[in-house]
């Protein structure tokens, strides 16, 4: 009898705790990212941006426990596949996969969609996929391509453009944005081309052989912000104050450079906007939002105030949504601003 | 081995060699590191989970495989990642063009047989460094896969082709049946042949097995394109997982099976290693991957980790081989 009534005390003590425990935490959302590497500035300012938004909209709703993982594939396809897997039999809610290679998972889309995963492709589109978040490569580079004709004044431009990796659809894109829009004038002339893998490393490499082989080179334009900072230190060191560069991906430090003249264009994307931007995406879906099937994430040319004057009365498209250092640099360091918790409720 | 102490001439004193010692550290580690990673997540012991670790690792099995017989030798062999890129764009290619499944496979062989040629060819024959013939060709392959591709990935549907990579029998891949199959008949090559003996005695001293005949100049060459011809197998294993030829399949997986070798107690400078051991390290390493995803670890810490323990096996042979010394 003594041992009933135990039972039964204990039994009634648990069920009030996982009564408790329910009442608190209705709803979850749990959220994997699985990226393919982790150690360009880029990655790591998105996996900041991520891992803050987590925490933040974690704490902004009471009804709803968010959690994130965030994997690196370490620049390994296989390595990213037996991420997937094993994430997919972990059952999240959403999972967003920046593919090395989007053909490698398509098997992949459907075993998650199965299993009730929302896949989320990132800047690779994927016709399978529930949703692609992309960037307007191919718009932003021709803005940057733009640029460079609207503040090359008229005269003779020399330009080197460092591309991504061969077969990625997004330094791809990029890349034929770039050409289109230096494609808009007669003056600019590109020189050279070479792809430096995503790779600080090589970007410096080629820098180097640019600035000996080219001489007169005005410009380095580069798919990614990570190829601007061996550029414009190799640049410096060697006494060339007058090269002149053109980013893509809006890191702070770059934006920076902006106001001291050497860099002159950039797109902002921002890591850490992105990385909020994903969390954002999740949690609106998660409370039935259905966003567009492709996503643009909003991604404005940056300029400084001077130079978009310039560049206007050179003929550059008043449409172009441009941002100036000053507001570049907030929004790209505050990923909350547009899309914290405040943003969705 | 046994030896006896000077006190003890009629109770002789079994002690462990440094290879079961070894392998008896790795099984320690592949409990606790189990035990540990089930606590952290229920699924680590799913069926499913299990499935999806040894699809993963089966490519590294196969490479791993290949790397210790070039490491008995004292060699290396760093282009196996990008021979896996180009066979498989060489089988996929084969496959594309004559619609037989069959002589894809036999094309994606023989190509990653004759980068192991070239590759035998300058070390085994004109002596050149392996560390550099390897790392040349580890350029050169991946070089050759993305001409082949044109940098894009080819879409495979033959059921055929994909079977050995793709398909799974209930949560067993069929890979797996397979790479047991190939462990046998390289333990079988190894430990009951001539030619095995021959990869011990070119890495316990190249010198003296010329000396004596034994041919070692040989045994390199045939065991770089037997490393070829793995990574061939390990291409169609990689083509049926993601139903596609990929340029840049295979990426840094040398280092991964360089770390297994390692961690399984094969010698870096030859003559020492068994392919069991190879196995016990490749299951570690899958095992502490998987775990590692499971309970969603930090990507910095993941490096972290991974060195650490290779550092510590790394420590634990020199300790355990100083003592075999003293």
């Amino acid at each position: 009898m003594k041992l009933t009534k135990t039972f039964a005390a204990t039994a009634a003590l648990a069920t009030a705790f996982s009564a408790g425990s329910a009442l608190a935490t209705e709803d979850a959302l749990d959220i994997v990212f699985i990226n393919d590497g982790h150690v360009a500035p880029y990655h790591v300012a998105w996996l900041t941006g991520f891992e803050d938004a987590i925490k933040a909209y974690d704490e902004a709703f009471d009804d709803v426990e968010v959690t994130g993982r965030w994997l690196s594939a370490e620049g390994s396809l296989e390595k990213m596949i037996q991420q997937a897997e094993v994430t997919i039999n972990e059952k999240p809610d959403v999972m967003f996969v920046n593919a090395i290679n989007v053909d490698a998972f398509e098997p992949l889309v459907a075993k998650a969609q199965a299993a009730g995963i929302t896949w989320i492709a990132v800047h690779s589109p994927m016709e399978s996929a529930d949703y692609s978040f992309t960037l307007g490569d191919v718009v932003n580079g021709t803005n940057q391509g733009m640029a460079m004709c609207a503040l090359s004044g008229g005269e003779p431009y020399k330009v080197g453009v460092m591309l991504g990796q061969a077969g990625n659809p997004s330094g791809e894109a990029r890349r034929e944005g770039i050409l289109a829009g230096i494609a808009t004038c007669d003056n600019v002339e590109v020189v050279a081309e070479q792809p430096a893998d995503w790779d600080t490393v090589k970007a410096q490499s080629i820098a180097e052989n640019w600035l000996t082989q080219y001489p007169d080179l005005n410009a380095i334009s580069g798919v990614t912000d990570g190829y601007m900072y061996p550029s414009i230190a190799i640049a410096m060191n060697s006494g060339n104050t007058d090269l002149e560069f053109f980013g893509y991906d809006g890191d702070i430090p770059i934006i920076q450079q902006m106001a001291e003249g050497n860099v002159k264009a950039d797109i902002l994307l921002s890591g850490t906007r992105e990385g909020w931007n994903f969390v954002q995406m999740a949690y609106r879906i998660h409370k039935g939002e259905t966003p567009e099937k492709v996503y643009d994430f909003f991604t404005p040319l940056v300029l400084t105030e001077e130079n978009h004057k310039t560049a206007l009365a050179n003929g550059f498209p008043e449409d172009v949504q441009v941002y100036y250092v000053p507001q570049a640099l907030e929004v790209a360091a505050k990923g909350f601003l547009e899309f914290g918790p405040d943003s969705v409720k | 081995m046994t030896s006896t102490s000077a006190a003890g001439v009629g109770h002789p004193k079994k002690t462990l060699d440094s290879l079961t010692l070894r392998y008896l550290v790795l099984i320690g580690l592949i409990l606790i590191a189990s035990v540990g990673f089930s606590m952290a997540n229920d699924n680590f012991y799913s069926l499913t989970n299990i499935g999806i670790l040894l699809r993963s690792i089966a490519v590294l099995f196969l490479l791993a495989m290949g790397m210790t017989f070039i490491m008995l030798t004292g060699g290396i062999d760093l282009s196996v990642g990008s021979n896996v890129a180009f066979a498989g764009g060489v089988g996929v290619i084969t496959l594309t063009a004559t619609g037989s499944a069959f002589l894809g496979f036999g094309a994606a062989i023989v190509a990653g047989m004759l980068i192991g040629a070239v590759n035998g060819f300058f070390i085994g024959r004109l002596k050149l460094s392996a560390f550099m013939v390897t790392l040349a060709t580890y350029a050169l392959a991946r070089g050759l896969a993305l001409v082949i591709y044109d940098a894009n990935s080819i879409n495979v549907s033959n059921t055929t082709f994909l079977w050995l990579g793709g398909v799974s029998w209930g949560n067993m891949p069929v890979v797996i049946p397979f790479i047991a199959l190939v462990f046998a008949g390289l333990s079988v090559l190894l430990y009951k042949t001539t030619f095995g003996r021959d990869v011990y005695a070119a890495g316990s001293n190249f010198n003296t097995a010329f000396v004596l005949g034994r041919r070692p100049e040989r045994t390199l060459v045939w065991i770089y394109v037997l490393s070829g011809a793995l990574a061939g197998l390990s291409a169609i294993i990689t083509v049926g997982r993601v139903s596609s030829g990929q340029p840049w399949a295979g990426l840094f997986l040398e280092f991964d099976a360089i770390t297994a070798v390692i961690l399984g107690g094969t010698s870096l400078f030859g003559g020492r290693g068994k392919l069991l051991g190879t196995i016990l390290g490749v299951l570690l390493y899958g095992i502490i991957i998987n775990g590692l995803v499971l309970t969603g670890t930090n990507p910095y810490l993941q490096s972290l980790i991974k060195g650490a323990i290779l550092l510590g096996v790394v420590l634990l042979d020199n300790y355990t081989q100083r003592g075999k010394a003293a």
